[in-house]
């Protein structure tokens, strides 16, 4: 096995098990058609609460997405089998956190524009939206996979993974609703954007190093 | 595949939860080895090579791999050795060569095509594994055995849901890769008929 055919592999799973991605883009798309029909659909309600119904939609998508990422190697042995290959967990679990992300953001990004038109998003706020979910959205994935590997042996894990990754995913939620206001109302917001890189970053150096003992632990 | 080759567990001590699996287990092996450990259900024979992948922490004890210690740096072992456990480690939205593919991206398709015809499965390439029985699915797992050229194997219950034929065939698989210079540790609770492995016992 070498990085490479593991990183095709994994293309191909997440092409062959797209209900799964199905199922996150779904839930992304009904919260936030439900949203204005639950709430309030005016324009006046919607257009400041636009960036952050999107981003909570998609922290929650993202969560839902992520949840059966380890499940299917821990429940074939393939995860067994990738903890005794030689090759470096750390990197391996990069590029599974890389297939996942580029399966969900590719998705998320072209329908970000039609839901922005549909609440209303504020001229010249979309680029910075589309920023933040592209700066933010690998922190949600990298720590989102330090708890699913943490619930891989779980049968029921979808709620413990929720309740232990959601408030590491307060501050990236905070800053890109923040930066998506600041540029609404012609403020800076590049220090914002910085910010939300740094987390994510952060996000980079934790994730390889935690989530390898979170998946030796599950698999004893 | 390196054929100078001696593997050294010393008091060995597995406990899972409160239960001890082994207490001070020895054994050495060297190239042209074949060991079959034996035991009752729960004896810790999967732990044993779970612990020796580092996959479980022993209380105690050392394993050497010509001399270098194991545990505390497991590199060398995981480039030389082969390890087949319970669950196949196969993809079930695999094809069967996709599955061969995962695990040797460079073997070229006549290699696979000679092994697959071996194992009497060359009719399944493009099936999903989902769609195989339990024992044409241990059957790819074990085509592994024929394309790979790692030295030391460890085989967990290898024989289970093979039929007379592929027994024999994977015990003629493990005698040819002992003659190599390669060492096999196998479990099972069945009697092998071709091999004569040296048996050891493992006891709580």
């Amino acid at each position: 096995m070498t990085y490479f055919s593991y990183f095709k592999a994994e293309c191909l799973v997440l092409f062959r098990r797209k209900q799964n991605l199905v199922n996150a883009l779904l839930f992304f798309t009904l919260v936030i058609v439900l949203f204005p029909l639950g709430v309030d659909p005016s324009k006046a309600f919607l257009a400041p609460a636009a960036g952050g119904i999107i981003w909570c939609a998609a922290a929650l998508s993202t969560v839902i997405s992520l949840e059966s990422m380890f499940k299917e190697d821990y429940a074939d042995g393939s995860l067994e089998q990738l903890l005794v290959s030689g090759l470096s967990i750390s990197w391996l679990v990069l590029l599974k956190v890389l297939v996942h992300w580029l399966g969900m953001i590719i998705p998320l990004l072209l329908l970000t524009p039609i839901f922005s038109e549909m609440l209303f998003l504020p001229d010249g706020v979309l680029g910075v939206l589309m920023t933040t979910l592209l700066l933010g959205t690998p922190g949600l994935f990298l720590i989102g996979s330090i708890g699913a590997s943490l619930t891989v042996s779980l049968r029921q894990g979808a709620l413990l993974m929720l309740l232990l990754i959601l408030p590491f995913y307060f501050p990236i939620i905070i800053f890109s609703t923040s930066a998506i206001q600041a540029v609404a109302s012609g403020l800076p917001y590049s220090g914002l954007l910085a910010i939300i890189s740094a987390i994510s970053l952060l996000a980079l150096v934790m994730s390889p190093l935690m989530t390898p003992i979170c998946l030796r632990a599950s698999v004893r | 595949m390196q054929s100078n080759l001696s593997l050294t567990i010393s008091d060995l001590w597995i406990e899972r939860g409160d239960r001890d699996l082994c207490k001070g287990f020895s054994l050495t092996a060297s190239s042209g080895d074949i060991i079959h450990i034996i035991g009752d259900n729960g004896a810790g024979k999967s732990s044993l090579f779970k612990t020796l992948f580092g996959l479980v922490s022993p209380v105690e004890g050392a394993v050497k791999l010509n001399g270098e210690d194991v545990l505390s740096y497991r590199e060398p072992l995981l480039k030389q050795s082969l390890y087949i456990s319970h669950a196949l480690g196969l993809k079930s939205v695999f094809t069967v060569l996709e599955n061969i593919r995962w695990y040797f991206p460079n073997v070229s398709e006549t290699d696979i095509a000679r092994v697959l015809s071996l194992l009497k499965i060359e009719d399944y390439l493009d099936v999903p594994i989902k769609a195989l029985s339990a024992g044409q699915t241990r059957r790819v797992a074990l085509a592994r055995l024929w394309l790979s050229d790692l030295s030391i194997w460890f085989l967990d219950e290898p024989f289970s849901a093979l039929d007379i034929t592929s027994i024999q065939l994977l015990e003629g698989r493990i005698r040819e890769h002992a003659e190599q210079g390669g060492i096999v540790f196998f479990t099972s609770h069945q009697p092998v008929t071709l091999l004569s492995p040296r048996r050891v016992e493992l006891t709580a």
